[in-house]
């Protein structure tokens, strides 16, 4: 079975960690400043007073005066996404991350060192803890377990067995579905309700009205497409950080501090010669906020000028002075170097330079980003049946 | 003591799921009395270039029996549309 575990609100859930107060009182995640003045989760404290996930800012600050906008805090999300992560993977769960606070897993490989279904996904629980009131949905295909976990209860199990899966989509909100606003309000005004209304309409006068969209919508409303879940390869932490006894803002000092992390990362063992092919920097922010940047390389390298002219310009992009500076090596070429050949064999570069752009798509893109078409039917008259599109993670 | 709604993430999950190559896309068609297109995706159609039927999979569950025109619009834009004569509506595709 293909399960997925659901912590709502993971980002709010994180940020309160180190404010445990908080939680009581209505409270919700800041919107992020690149983005409309949307409001992130709630409390439940604020839940109940009508502050309501997505409501506009100024709305929000209406219904309730009282609301405590909690800084977005990327760097703390991440490290508890990742503890969580690690906690499924040492319980046995090969996972696929799918976004913060959502992350799927197959059962099968467990069941029987678990004695079944049931007991795997109690472990899981178990394994990531009830304080983040986890919620999992277990299903045979990937939509209805997502729907099935959006809809249980704090530390629930919901098992949807595979001839029931129809049934259990049947009365469940069309919001579950990817449609945008524009969408759910067109569909509200023809009367529809349900994802089983919808599943119940013929596929072409749903594509002919929706469009692709709604097309899509339509097969996921009658259950989706059955696909394995790929389960990513467990990372190694490999990461340094500084301390600084008092706030720095200096950006001369920054820099310094990070040519520091930069020689006592490249100095790890865990290393083993590889170069890096994406690094992330994270900071803690005087005013108790914090700040995180990606970056993938170009090509993978150990050398540290390289690396210096790549992080550095980050720095720049802090908001605040800084306690504390972390530097960590998101993913680790495989090969140790580059053996250059005197004579380079005709078309060998090329080739080459394609490998090496396709790998650092995917490290900054993530799995299955990359694909690559297979012919499976050339002479098909059904155009749509001629080639396959395959993920290409190796 | 933290609410979301669980429906976005859902939502988000469901469009990482990929789609097929070359998948026909639904399209605005308005026919002559012969079900030939007259305007395809709001522009008028000056040219019918070619005509085919396919009709395949007849002993499955979901057969196919297609009209593709190739046509050429006021744009200049050649485009390949077909009208499903199972659901009964057009699509356009790279034929």
């Amino acid at each position: 079975m293909i399960a997925c575990l659901l912590i709502p609100g993971f980002e709010l859930r994180a940020a309160l960690r180190s404010r445990p107060g908080l939680s009581l009182v209505p409270a919700a995640l800041a919107p992020d400043l690149s983005e409309e003045p949307l409001l992130g989760p709630v409390t439940a404290a604020a839940d109940v007073v009508g502050v309501k996930p997505g409501m506009r800012l100024g709305e929000a600050l209406a219904t309730c005066p009282s609301l405590v906008l909690v800084d977005r805090d990327p760097a703390s999300v991440e490290q508890a996404w990742e503890e969580v992560l690690r906690r499924l993977e040492d319980t046995g769960f090969a996972v696929d991350p799918v976004e913060y606070g959502v992350v799927v897993f197959e059962t099968h490989g467990v069941e029987r060192l678990y004695g079944g279904v049931r007991p795997a996904l109690e472990r899981a629980l178990a394994a990531v803890g009830s304080s983040w009131d986890p919620r999992i949905g277990a299903a045979g295909r990937r939509f209805t377990a997502l729907a099935a976990a959006s809809v249980a209860r704090p530390g629930q199990i919901l098992l949807v067995a595979q001839k029931e899966e129809e049934s259990f989509l049947e009365p469940l909100p069309l919001s579950l579905l990817p449609l945008t606003g524009e969408r759910y309000a067109e569909l509200e005004g023809l009367g529809l309700r349900s994802i089983g209304e919808l599943a119940e309409l013929p596929a072409g006068a749903v594509a002919e009205r929706l469009g692709a969209d709604g097309r899509k919508a339509w097969r996921l409303a009658r259950g989706g497409r059955s696909a394995k879940v790929r389960g990513r390869k467990p990372v190694a932490e490999l990461a340094e950080v500084l301390v600084f006894p008092e706030a720095v803002g200096n950006e001369l000092t920054l820099r310094r501090a990070l040519g520091s992390l930069l020689e006592r990362l490249l100095a790890r063992p865990e290393r083993a010669g590889r170069p890096f092919r994406k690094l992330a920097m994270s900071a803690r922010l005087v005013d108790g906020g914090s700040w995180r940047r990606a970056v993938t390389l170009r090509d993978a390298t150990a050398e540290v000028a390289r690396l210096r002219v790549a992080l550095g310009p980050k720095l720049q992009e802090l908001p605040a002075p800084i306690l504390e500076l972390r530097l960590e090596a998101v993913e680790v070429a495989e090969h140790t170097g580059q053996q250059l050949a005197l004579v380079e064999p005709a078309g060998e570069e090329v080739s080459g330079r394609l490998r090496e752009g396709l790998r650092q798509v995917r490290a900054s893109t993530g799995t299955g980003s990359v694909c690559s078409v297979v012919e499976v039917a050339p002479w098909s008259r059904i155009p749509e049946t001629r080639a396959l599109v395959v993920p290409r993670d190796e | 003591m933290v609410t979301d709604s669980g429906n976005a993430s859902a939502r988000r999950t469901a469009r990482r799921i990929a789609g097929r190559l070359n998948a026909p896309l639904p399209a605005l068609v308005e026919s002559e009395f012969d079900d030939t297109p007259r305007v395809v995706n709001r522009q008028l159609v000056v040219l019918v270039r070619e005509e085919w039927r396919v009709v395949d999979r007849w002993w499955t569950e979901e057969p196919v029996d297609r009209r593709y025109f190739e046509v050429v619009l006021e744009s200049g834009q050649n485009i390949c549309v077909y009208r499903d004569r199972e659901e009964g509506c057009w699509f356009t595709q790279n034929a």
